[in-house]
């Protein structure tokens, strides 16, 4: 059970030796190779783009990018539509890390640290987009909309939204990490390759998309004037 | 009574969060199902509905089992 504990701290893997020694943590190095193969990916992809003769993968991705933008483009409504591409990107970001468990490294998103960060950019972008669509001072008066009652619970809002966004994440993939951990240690046969399909695959991919959606579904909420 | 104890008692009263995300999700399933089977058009954004509720209600109970696991590990 020590090895249980031990794999739920994240060890520094090695430590630049600047400022003192900063020490550079596991999730860190997997998000570096993530960064790395999904820039690789998209260079080999999108070399010799043209108008006239597209070839077959460029029609594969226009089609790709075509589907995600309507995708995302009803929940977030017009006028947050250039927030899209974002969202997609960590969409990408967070399916990829949590399916890596499957490949044998420690998925980012176990380390609170990374999940925390998630939100809080998220919560940032909320935020942003209303005082960007709204200007500032018809923001600050949308906290007493509907009523004015309901202001502290607007103000809380603010806290409890990107809260509830890391938690459930974190939750889900350490979860299912743990539970992956205990099969392996009890029948490491065959029943892990089967109960990693439902734990890692679809809870991995079913947390990425609802990341993005319940951010995209704020920003709509926030950006939306009440006309 | 050793310390023990008392943290198996705690964490397994953590995990009790379970029971909600039980009958929500299930209850949320039935009535997607009674809408799939009125109106078999209208499936595509019923199942992403379904889908999207369920992840939401699954979260509390991931939290209660979270809670349990830090229970259980950080403290002696």
């Amino acid at each position: 059970m020590t090895s249980l504990k031990a794999d739920m701290n994240v060890d520094t893997v090695f430590t630049i030796p600047i400022f003192g020694g900063i020490p550079v943590y596991e999730s860190v190095v997997v998000t570096w190779i993530i960064i790395a193969v999904v820039f690789v990916a998209c260079l080999l992809m999108t070399r010799n783009l043209s108008v006239e003769h597209p070839r077959k993968r460029q029609l594969l991705l226009e089609s790709f990018v075509e589907w995600l933008y309507k995708f995302f483009g009803e929940t977030i409504g017009e006028k947050g539509k250039r927030y899209v591409p974002y969202l997609v990107s960590v969409l990408i970001y967070i399916a990829i890390s949590n399916l890596i468990g499957i490949i044998g490294f420690k998925p980012p998103t176990k380390d609170m640290n990374v999940t925390v960060a998630l939100s809080l950019m998220s919560i940032i972008l909320i935020e942003a987009s209303g005082v960007i669509e709204k200007g500032p001072k018809k923001f600050l008066h949308s906290f007493a909309e509907p009523m004015a009652i309901i202001t502290p619970i607007n103000i809380l809002e603010i806290f409890i939204r990107p809260l509830s966004l890391c938690m459930r994440l974190f939750g889900n993939v350490l979860g299912s990490f743990v539970i992956m951990e205990l099969l392996k240690l009890v029948i490491p046969v065959v029943l892990p390759a089967l109960a990693s399909l439902y734990f890692d695959i679809f809870d991995g991919l079913i947390q990425a998309y609802v990341f993005v959606f319940l951010t995209s579904l704020f920003i709509k909420e926030s950006v939306e004037t009440s006309e | 009574m050793s310390a023990t104890l008392f943290v198996a008692i705690g964490a397994g009263i953590a995990v009790l969060t379970g029971i909600g995300a039980g009958l929500g999700i299930g209850k949320a399933t039935s009535s997607a199902v009674d809408a799939i089977a009125r109106q078999p058009e209208a499936s595509g954004k019923i199942q992403s509905s379904l889908l999207l509720g369920c992840a939401l209600a699954e979260a509390t109970a991931i939290y209660g089992f979270v809670i349990a696991l830090l229970i259980i590990l950080f403290l002696k």
